[in-house]
């Protein structure tokens, strides 16, 4: 059996290939966690308004 | 072809799969009918002994919240050492490799303390919780975390860090520092509310 029949024992590949999926999810999770916390934000400034004017 | 294609970039391609599933779901009906179907098993968790020492035995409730909290700080510490350490914010004097495993191991028992602790406060205030949009988006974020940290964060990290991409271990450092402060944060949140 020679290398190329075995992808997954090539050590950068599996580097590269967690690399891509961290970055996927940690973009993901940034901007989600960004739109979430600003539309919280937002509605802490509406209400605030709506109490105080 | 395809199967070696599916082989080098494996975890790729499920968390690709995992994103647009959790999309899908998010935007689907499905979501509601899952919400209306697990009603039945948060009636239930108030009748389990869990429930009743929860609703009836205010000091065992205040007692476990301690160990709740206390739990969520040491996890706290463990994701700030651990991530702050990638970011090169602090211990940089200490091998990165040294201080993201130390961390793992009290991450993860602080994480069992959570759990446990957890279900016990979650069968004493079951449907508070259940009607509090702000208790899912905390079972979001805890799942999340979860997968984050074991399926993808401690496979990256396992690599010699110094050969990883550089920005990639800081968007990782921060999305998990993002995770389990949205955790702590709605978490507080369900206790303030109701």
């Amino acid at each position: 059996m020679n290398d190329s029949d075995k992808p997954m024992t090539d050590p950068i590949k599996d580097r590269k290939d967690d690399e891509t999926a961290a970055l996927l999810v940690a973009q993901a999770f940034i901007i989600f966690s960004g739109i979430y916390w600003f539309l919280q934000l937002e509605s802490v400034r509406e209400l605030l308004e709506l109490a105080y004017g | 072809m395809l199967t070696s294609v599916y082989e080098q970039n494996k975890r790729t391609l499920i968390t690709s799969a995992v994103l647009l599933l959790a999309i899908a779901f998010a935007y689907s009906d499905l979501r509601l009918t899952i919400y209306g179907a697990l009603m039945p098993m948060f009636e239930w968790f108030e009748t389990t002994p869990f429930g009743y020492v929860g609703k009836t035995w205010g000091a065992a409730f205040a007692t476990v919240q301690a160990v709740h909290l206390v739990g969520l700080g040491v996890l706290g510490g463990a994701v700030i050492a651990a991530d702050g350490r990638l970011l090169g914010l602090l211990l940089s004097d200490v091998p990165a490799k040294t201080v993201v495993d130390r961390s793992h191991r009290v991450f993860v028992w602080a994480l069992i303390a959570l759990l446990a602790t957890g279900i016990f406060m979650a069968c004493g205030v079951a449907m508070k919780i259940y009607y509090l949009p702000v208790y899912w988006y905390k079972m979001l974020a805890l799942g999340a975390g979860m997968l984050f940290h074991f399926y993808i964060r401690k496979p990256l990290l396992a690599h010699d860090i110094d050969t990883l991409n550089p920005v990639v271990v800081k968007l990782v450092a921060i999305a998990s520092i993002l995770v389990w402060f949205m955790v702590a944060a709605t978490g507080r949140w369900i206790g303030f509310s109701g």
